[in-house]
């Protein structure tokens, strides 16, 4: 295994901790554990802050009420029974159990002392009660409200990061926009020229344009492009009364059509044709293989 | 690492008197499933309420809890590991099934409102110990950066899956995992260097 596949699945370690891993992912993770030490210990380590992270949950005491019922749940006999040493192969102290003390002694433990009292004694406990009770009440409140500012803690990160998302799709949006603008332009400038360009063999369906203008620029269209090897590339030529010029490459889409504009040349010679050639991938600087398309 | 015993489980002292409570369960009994629930029912209780938000259903998973360890206290396997993060293990898949569950039906269920019954406080000694560990973990967990915060929560807290989580935070499934991993190195590290 190279350290990058190690590395990848090394990553998994966080999730499986936190048991959110699929099946199919969990079986993996656990294979290698059997042969990675350093995953291993890692593992190890972070179950150690997975079984911290509920002291992250805000910090409530449960309803007095609450214990009672449990101990009550435990007294009382159950229908699925008890478990045996007998039916527990796997425990390693093996403890057989006593009989459970019967509900009616458990609620009388937890309900004893009923003995009667004065007036006054009650009046002093049930103000106590009361105040308790705001008390209390206060306590819930508080606790409920924090778990709603977290609720909406959470919410908000929900709608920053959609925002994110939103302001990413105006800024393709934008430059969308910026780039038909572009091409509008160029298409509207005063000395824009319009060539027709037409197919030479073995591209002989080929049909291209190509408009200029000297200030802003080139955009380029053609269509039934053949496709090219993976080292050939369509490379752009402006024809002149020296030299061809190269105006940049294009790569077509799988159906052979393309749309390219390019930024002006300010100090390339006017141009007195346009021509399409096919060159190594990257571009040559002077044309050297097959013309494509060429002006009339 | 001592620093896990630390922080999960407080003082060792607490896991030993958690695995004597577990083998007077075992016995049945009672009182000492009274003192495991003393010393962990607030934890419990908070993980419970804040994967549910439900005062009526946490209550019922922690009672459901307390309950499956009184009655499984023989089968528990006491060189395996400690009481507290099998009671967080339980408590956590519990509140997610029932999330889960609730998140099925058509409707959900209303928030419970305070019922103002009286609580009973905790010893002083144990409540600075909560606080003192809930701090630290909070404090841990809020140096994270924001996305991996998040992704942590929703993982540990919300139950979500791993592709939930892709979903939610509109991010590929590789970085979900990055993020929940370096997540969890972080507050590792962080909670060792507190102590």
């Amino acid at each position: 295994m190279t350290d990058a596949e190690h590395d990848v699945l090394r990553d998994a370690s966080g999730l499986y901790v936190l048991g959110t891993l699929e099946d199919a992912e969990r079986a993996e993770f656990e294979t290698h554990l059997t042969s990675c030490d350093a995953c291993l210990a890692e593992v190890r380590s972070l179950r150690g802050v997975s079984d911290a992270l509920p002291f992250a949950a805000t910090q409530v005491d449960p309803p007095a009420s609450l214990r009672a019922r449990i101990l009550a749940a435990a007294g009382a006999p159950t229908v699925s029974g008890v478990p045996t040493a007998s039916a527990a192969p796997h425990a390693q102290t093996v403890v057989p159990f006593a009989p459970k003390p019967k509900p009616a002694v458990s609620n009388a433990t937890l309900t004893e002392q009923r003995a009667p009292h004065s007036r006054a004694f009650w009046v002093g406990w049930m103000s106590a009660a009361a105040m308790l009770l705001v008390a209390a009440g206060a306590g819930i409140y508080a606790a409920n409200l924090k778990l709603q500012l977290e609720d909406v803690e959470l919410r908000l990160v929900d709608a920053v990061m959609k925002l994110q998302a939103s302001e990413m799709q105006v800024a393709n949006a934008s430059a969308e926009v910026t780039a038909v603008r572009t091409n509008l332009a160029l298409l509207s400038a005063p000395d824009v020229q319009d060539l027709q360009l037409l197919g030479k063999a073995p591209a002989a369906e080929a049909t291209g344009r190509a408009f200029i203008s000297r200030r802003r620029g080139l955009l380029f269209a053609a269509s039934n492009l053949p496709q090219l090897p993976g080292d050939r590339t369509y490379q752009l030529w402006f024809l002149t009364r020296g030299a061809p010029v190269s105006a940049g490459i294009v790569k077509p889409d799988p159906q052979g059509n393309v749309t390219a504009a390019f930024d002006p040349l300010p100090d390339a010679p006017v141009p007195t044709g346009f021509a399409v050639s096919v060159e190594p991938d990257g571009g040559v600087p002077a044309p050297t293989g097959a013309i494509y398309l060429v002006t009339q | 690492m001592l620093w896990i015993l630390l922080a999960v489980a407080g003082a060792s002292r607490t896991a030993a008197d958690d695995q004597v409570a577990i083998e007077q369960m075992a016995r049945g009994n009672q009182s000492a499933l009274g003192e495991l629930y003393d010393r962990h029912g607030r934890l419990i209780y908070s993980l419970a309420l804040r994967v549910l938000r439900d005062q009526g259903d946490a209550e019922d998973v922690v009672q459901d809890v307390f309950l499956q360890a009184w009655r499984e206290a023989a089968r528990f396997d006491l060189t395996r590991g400690n009481v507290v993060a099998w009671l967080v293990m339980v408590t956590r898949s519990r509140s997610i099934d029932r999330l889960r569950r609730r998140q099925a039906r058509p409707q959900l269920a209303a928030k419970s409102e305070p019922d103002g019954r009286v609580d009973e406080s905790p010893r002083v000694d144990v409540q600075m110990e909560w606080q003192s560990r809930a701090a630290e973990v909070r404090r841990a967990l809020e140096t994270l950066p924001l996305l991996q915060r998040v992704a942590v929560e929703l993982a540990f807290f919300e139950g979500l899956t791993h592709a939930e989580i892709a979903e939610q935070l509109e991010v590929p499934l590789g970085t979900v995992k990055t993020r929940v991993r370096q997540g969890l190195l972080k507050m590792r590290d962080c909670l060792a260097g507190a102590l």
